[in-house]
């Protein structure tokens, strides 16, 4: 056996030990108290005892700390790409440049796709509700600290994973909706779309509850310690990342379709004249 | 409020959310779009005139193919025609060089016919003027040696 090899072999079998080790330990009974798991549950579902200072008056959810803070990064970025990457844009792109126009290429096609008016509105609507989406989801991954209003220590959640940030995405995108009816089909087009009233509520729980689940299942995962350990790597990483993508695309689809439906132009059938008013019509005219 | 649910905090995630939709849109999603479509335009201009130029070239080429075609029969033509000359020429030159053939066979015919009678002429004098040599000197050899056998006979004679 070559010197090389001894060596490669000692490493490997000292990181097994020490990883069994590890084990050990972790899985080992806590002495004191444990937070039951179905409070760990509530408070990642109802944010009522981790609420956190707003400018010294408001006491709000975590979640709305991270919606702030996913917008400050998003609106630095389109500042700072405003300023230094779009006046020196080519014809023949770059690796950012293709990158960028192919995320508002994607939202512009979807647009274009679902409700052929207005596709520029609509577009830039669902393009900002996509990337608020999918890096408000990715957010939550990097696990940013925050101190609560009890001292504690809190990480930061998707802005979607509580109620109101979903209520608000929800109500806003119905919003839209019916303003692009009111807009494009006056007050008839508004009504087409008042019809649908059900819709803010089942796109906001449909947000949340996705969001949501996602949270949940790593808070599980989180919190025993046989699980984790090595497993969020899967749980907590691929599932964020897929449904990130996936309810950023649900939402602008969804927005989009409603949208177009409540925009389109509804022509009157041209109704059929009666055999009497034809009639009458000809005795008028051989008059 | 179940769930949690505080419209204070509802309205504060709206708020954020207009204010990010208003910078998106302004400042990221349309000078994208703009110079996407602007882009766009380029090319379908580009398009546009290449498939211009291509109906131009084609019909340019039919064009031409039509012309090479009328050409071709032209050609055709002109070949017929040069054909037709050079067959009439042939046979021009084939009479006409019969004829000078002819012209040249009575010539000759009638150079040697004089020719003959010339020589004739000339072959008939000079015969009569052999003849004359001939009887001449005949006559001359008759007569010396008559007078040589006189004086022969004549000396004999005298002997006796």
């Amino acid at each position: 056996m070559s010197k090389k090899r001894k060596i490669v072999s000692l490493a490997v079998f000292g990181v097994i030990i020490i990883l069994l080790i590890a084990g050990i330990i972790i899985t080992a009974p806590r002495a004191g108290v444990k937070e039951p798991v179905n409070e760990v549950m509530k408070d990642a579902v109802l944010h009522e005892t981790g609420r956190i200072n707003l400018f010294g008056k408001l006491q709000v959810n975590p979640a709305l700390i991270s919606a702030y803070i996913v917008s400050g990064i998003l609106i630095v970025f389109a500042v700072a790409v405003r300023i230094f990457f779009v006046p020196k844009f080519t014809q023949i792109p770059g690796k950012f440049q293709y990158l960028l126009e192919k995320g508002v290429g994607l939202f512009t096609g979807l647009a274009k796709q679902n409700s052929p008016q207005k596709t520029q509105f609509i577009g830039g609507y669902i393009f900002t509700a996509g990337a608020y989406i999918f890096f408000g989801t990715i957010f939550e991954l990097f696990g940013f600290q925050a101190v609560t209003v009890s001292g504690h220590s809190i990480a930061l959640p998707a802005p979607l994973a509580d109620i109101n940030g979903a209520l608000a995405m929800g109500f806003f995108s119905y919003g839209v909706i019916l303003f692009g009816g009111l807009v494009n089909n006056g007050i008839k087009g508004m009504l087409h779309a008042l019809k649908d009233f059900t819709l803010p509520v089942s796109m906001s729980f449909r947000l949340f509850g996705a969001l949501l689940s996602g949270a949940l299942v790593t808070e599980l995962v989180y919190y025993y310690p046989l699980t984790g350990y090595v497993v969020p790597v899967i749980v907590g990483v691929l599932f964020t990342l897929l449904h990130a993508l996936i309810q950023a695309y649900v939402l602008t689809m969804l927005v989009s379709i409603f949208y177009g439906e409540s925009s389109e132009k509804h022509e009157k059938p041209v109704k059929p004249a009666k055999p009497e008013k034809i009639k009458k019509e000809k005795r008028r005219k051989a008059s | 409020m179940p769930l949690n649910i505080d419209i204070q905090q509802i309205l504060l995630h709206m708020l954020n959310f207009v204010i990010l939709f208003a910078v998106m849109y302004f400042v990221l999603y349309k000078p994208v779009k703009a110079f996407i479509d602007k882009r766009d335009e380029y090319f379908r201009e580009m398009h546009d005139e290449a498939s211009r130029s291509l109906e131009e070239a084609n019909a340019a080429r039919s064009e031409y193919e039509e012309k090479l075609r009328g050409a071709a029969e032209e050609i055709k033509a002109m070949k017929a025609e040069a054909q037709k000359d050079s067959r009439e020429d042939a046979e021009k030159i084939r009479s006409d060089a019969k004829k000078e053939a002819k012209e040249i066979l009575n010539t000759a015919k009638l150079k040697a016919e004089h020719d003959t009678e010339v020589m004739i002429k000339n072959a008939n004098s000079e015969i009569c003027e052999l003849a004359r040599q001939a009887a001449e000197k005949f006559v001359i050899e008759n007569t010396s040696d008559a007078y040589d056998s006189f004086i022969v006979s004549a000396n004999d004679a005298d002997e006796d």
